[in-house]
């Protein structure tokens, strides 16, 4: 009813109703704590069983260990800067990140991984039938506690949910957390995954093997011009690129490039005004794998006035090796390097 | 069969149907008592029930052995133990009560507004939460105390500022209590949700987690967790519950209520506050549930009436019964998200019951 | 041996003085009135008057801006509002559902002002609504939904609410704006038999005069934020009074009591 209705004459209240209001509520909420915290059963944890579970390998024989301290019990600090203690070398391992599976495949512990991160450009074939217990965003603690793993690896800066790491430890598992923002992380996350693994000497030389690959792009490139690179991630909607110090950024610079970036380090997105103003000269297709070629693009409109359209410098690439922070980096890099100046002298691979 | 006993058929069992929907409605303790065991059974096999197979055996031990100390000879790996005891009871009973509150919350704002559209989140709870959650997602500070993150206690804090500023704004308007609270509540859940727009827009890689608690869920349920929003539900229901002859009074409208003996205005606050309670509650551990609130209630005023002495106790354990199921459901599914789930079980229900209604169930 | 002096009993409603007004703009002015228990009163005026705000103040909605306005002696501010519901039952004009409800739940509702908040219905609660039912005639329509009514029976189950409220006093807002000949003699039947078996005083606001007259021995008129009249309706509602306060020229047909019975009683 709209129309105005005086009210009843008040009649005298035990003080303010939202004074009250709130007071009972921060009393509940005070007594609900502490009841909390005196009442909650303490979660189970789960002890690792070393070598009570799988079957236990002998040690290797082909590689004699050289080092003479014991790998193990061992305290690392992960890229989160959390202290993980591993007590004893894992023998059930889970692997939250596609680069992880790698590094661990790489390092010869492919056997050990009991569970992985779903990943479509899977690498190596021979992770397929390991059974998948997270995907993009999402992890699924009952069956990684199920598979009783003595070590996950996980994936920072929300790759793996925060929460899900959170629970996982809560339950008592050994969490590893990785985030590898730019180059010289990737190769300490290889040296830490080898040493949480206890193939601490294999990591150092996976490392190294990468860093002569580097280093043979780098001398190769150092004294040619650096054309302006423009790496297309997607363009389906709006355009996404490298952003500022960013991974891509970076990897593009060693391949002897000069990235055009989104113009801030959060930013994914760069507008078609800020691209033709930057006018690349070379576009690199890191959607090349959905799809997307350089006939397609240089239809586009409005694309057509960059030098590289011009040029028809477009190239796929294969993102898959450039992004991925695992063991193939150094062939990433060399195939970044041979797309942006097609006829580099470069030794053949292999070296280390 | 001839059409005309098709016809008698049918008839006979119309009237079976509408025995039985008298019998529900004369006996609603009896009712009650039912619904209540079906909660027991499906919290049984929601916990039985999960991505790992474990036997069911092997499930009640656990149970027996952490519950009550009994000692059943059987084993079980550490891992089933945490598998059941840390991660699917703690979930399945979160789901439960969340399940609860929110009918619970849904039916006390529907009698409150003399709205069928009402639900727990219809006065800008739900912009308030997700706002709160979203700024304490951004807030590049984790805070954690007895588990109970930044993030639900943001969530739980927005929900009952956005309550109390549609409250004090809808006071100031000329128009009656409960339109004015409605409309006030669509204004301001309006400006909050902008709000949450804005900073989603903002958030980057944050996104998908303001995502994850938009879509609500239990994944992240834990016994600290339930502890701490258990009470206020509780509290919260309990006054309510108590409060059942007042929303009957409002069911013809304020001034009658008034003519009635009910303290329009004070009880107005209060159950608005109680509602609100609960509902915050619910939404810090779980994010944002629809349907339930909105439709448990009708569901059980089909079968039994109107009255709250009734429909607020069965909506409780309704509701709790229609979560438990639809988070077993969300996970046998392979995760998906259970407001999904808890809308699609229950709409076509719903849907079924309107049909089957005797009287036309109008609005 | 002392002799009692017979005292008239003390008025159940009483207006002191009362001014009402919303905001600043007065509808009742100095309104001086007083109702013995067990009267019967017919409250009439044209549309305006200031009769359904009269009301208000009485069941305690509106505050008086002067005056005061009492019941049982007792200054109807003091009550609260369980207590006062219990005194006067409010018979609206027609009440909106937002649920589908049953006929008999619907009159239960009268029952709340003694239902106790825990226990909720008692026996004797029970039987106040089934007399009430009763009462009123409604045993054919028990189980049905107050939707499907006409508006006739609506309003009966309203009547039957507040019979049910069992409170010596029961309030009627035009309960025959909507209705049809049948049904406003029932509910007139009604009340006239309330007042005389239970004693209920019965104060009704009505827009139709035919009926006052006919069925209230006690007729008020209020005009202009006034009372204009206080009397037996031969007294009040004379051909001058009726063309002053409404307006219209009328031929008062006394002596020829107008009186229909529904057939089927």
């Amino acid at each position: 009813m709209p129309r105005p209705r005086p009210r009843p004459r008040p009649r005298p209240r035990l003080g303010s109703r939202t004074g009250s209001r709130l007071g009972a509520l921060l009393a509940a909420v005070v007594l609900a704590a502490a009841a909390a915290g005196c009442a909650t059963p303490q979660p189970t944890r789960i002890t690792p069983q070393p070598g009570a579970t799988g079957s236990a390998l002998p040690p290797s024989t082909a590689t004699p260990d050289p080092s003479p301290s014991p790998a193990f019990p061992v305290t690392l600090v992960d890229d989160e800067g959390t202290e993980v203690d591993i007590p004893a070398e894992p023998e059930r391992i889970v692997s939250l990140t596609p680069a992880t599976t790698e590094i661990l495949f790489a390092l010869g512990v492919g056997d050990r991984i009991v569970g992985r991160v779903e990943d479509i450009t899977l690498f190596p074939p021979e992770a397929g039938p390991i059974p998948e217990v997270a995907g993009f965003g999402t992890v699924n603690v009952e069956a990684i506690v199920g598979l009783e793993p003595d070590l996950v690896i996980a994936g920072g800066n929300f790759f793996t949910p925060p929460d899900g790491i959170e629970r996982l430890r809560s339950v008592g598992l050994t969490v590893l957390v990785v985030y590898a923002p730019d180059v010289d992380t990737v190769f300490a996350d290889i040296e830490l995954t080898g040493r949480a693994v206890g193939r601490g000497d294999e990591a150092l030389a996976l490392a190294d093997a990468i860093r002569v690959e580097f280093d043979a792009v780098a001398a190769a490139t150092a004294d040619l011009e650096r054309p302006r690179v423009f790496y297309e991630l997607d363009a389906t909607g709006a355009i996404y690129g490298p952003a500022d110090e960013s991974f891509l950024a970076e990897m593009i610079a060693l391949a002897g490039g000069d990235p055009i970036t989104t113009g801030s380090p959060d930013a994914f997105e760069i507008p078609l005004e800020r691209l033709i103003e930057a006018d690349p000269e070379v576009i690199l297709l890191g959607d090349a794998a959905y799809g997307v070629a350089a006939e397609a693009v240089a239809a586009r409109a409005g694309w057509n006035v960059m030098t590289a359209v011009r040029d028809g410098a477009i190239r796929p690439t294969e993102d898959v090796i450039i992004t991925r922070p695992g063991p193939r980096l150094g062939e990433g890099l060399r195939s970044l390097a041979l797309a942006i100046h097609p006829d580099l002298d470069l030794p053949a691979e292999g070296g280390g | 069969m001839t059409a005309a006993s098709a016809g008698f058929g049918a008839a006979r069992a119309r009237t079976r149907r509408s025995l039985l929907r008298e019998g529900a409605r004369r006996h609603p303790r009896a009712l009650f008592g039912a619904v209540v065991g079906t909660l027991a059974v499906l919290v049984v096999l929601a916990v039985g029930f999960g991505t790992v197979s474990i036997a069911p055996e092997t499930t009640v031990a656990i149970v027996l052995h952490r519950v009550l100390g009994l000692e059943t000879g059987a084993t079980w790996s550490a891992a089933s133990e945490t598998i059941v005891w840390d991660l699917r009871i703690p979930r399945v009973l979160t789901a439960a009560m969340v399940g609860a509150a929110l009918a619970v919350a849904g039916a006390t704002f529907q009698g409150l507004l003399r709205n069928p559209l009402a639900d727990p989140y219809v006065l800008g709870t739900a912009s308030g939460a997700a706002l709160g959650a979203a700024v304490a997602l951004l807030i590049p500070v984790r805070i954690v105390v007895v588990e109970f993150g930044l993030v639900h206690a943001f969530a739980f804090v927005g929900a009952l500022i956005a309550i109390t500023v549609v409250y004090r704004l809808s006071r100031l308007s000329a128009w009656s209590g409960m339109t004015s609270l409605l409309l006030t509540g669509y204004a301001v859940g309006s400006l909050l949700a902008a709000g949450l727009a804005m900073a989603m827009y903002l958030s980057g890689a944050t996104l998908r987690q303001i995502f994850a608690f938009l879509l609500g869920g239990f994944e992240a349920a834990t016994w600290p967790r339930l502890a701490i929003a258990l009470p206020l539900v509780v509290i919260g229901t309990a006054g309510i519950l108590w409060r059942a002859r007042v929303l009957n009074g409002l069911m013809l409208g304020e001034e009658a209520a008034a003519h009635l003996g009910v303290d329009v205005r004070r009880e107005r606050a209060i159950l608005l506050a109680l509602g609100s309670l609960v509902t915050a509650a619910a939404v810090a551990v779980s994010g944002l549930i629809g349907f339930v609130g909105l439709v448990v209630p009708h569901v059980v005023r089909l079968v039994v009436g109107p009255s709250a002495r009734v429909v607020l106790p069965l909506s409780i354990v309704v509701g709790a019964c229609l979560l438990v199921l639809a988070d077993l459901g969300a996970r046998l599914l392979g995760d998906i998200p259970v407001g999904v789930v808890s809308a699609l079980v229950g709409a076509p229900f719903f849907l079924f019951l309107l049909r089957r209604a005797q009287s036309g169930y109008e609005l | 041996m002392t002799d009692f002096v017979a005292t008239a009993p003390p008025p159940i409603v009483e207006f002191r003085s009362v001014t009402l007004a919303y905001g600043r703009r007065e509808i009742v002015r100095s309104a001086d009135l007083s109702i013995a228990p067990g009267e019967r009163v017919a409250l009439v005026g044209p549309n305006g008057a200031g009769k359904s705000t009269l009301l208000r103040a009485l069941t305690g909605l509106l505050a008086p801006a002067a005056g005061q306005v009492e019941v049982d002696g007792h200054d109807v501010a003091d009550f609260d509002r369980a207590a006062l519901a219990r005194r006067i039952a409010v018979v609206p004009q027609l009440a909106v559902l937002p649920f589908s409800a049953r006929v008999e739940e619907i009159v239960a509702l009268g029952r709340l002002p003694h239902e106790d908040p825990i226990r909720g219905p008692r026996p004797a609660d029970r039987a106040a609504v089934a007399e009430a039912v009763d009462r009123v005639g409604l045993g054919r329509l028990l189980g049905r939904d107050a939707r499907e009514l006409s508006l006739g029976e609506r309003q009966l189950v309203l009547v039957a609410l507040a019979i049910a409220q069992s409170a010596p006093i029961v309030v009627l807002d035009e309960p025959t704006v909507h209705l049809d000949l049948r049904h406003q003699v029932e509910v007139m039947e009604l009340l006239v038999d309330l007042n005389a078996r239970d004693g209920t005083t019965v104060l009704a606001v009505l827009h139709d005069l035919n009926l006052a007259a006919r069925y209230f021995p006690r007729v008020l008129v209020l005009a202009d934020g006034r009372i204009a009249a206080d009397g037996p309706p031969a007294d009040v509602l004379t051909a001058a009074r009726i063309r002053d306060v409404f307006g219209v020229d009328p031929r008062i047909l006394w002596g020829a009591p107008w009186s229909a019975v529904p057939a089927d009683r």
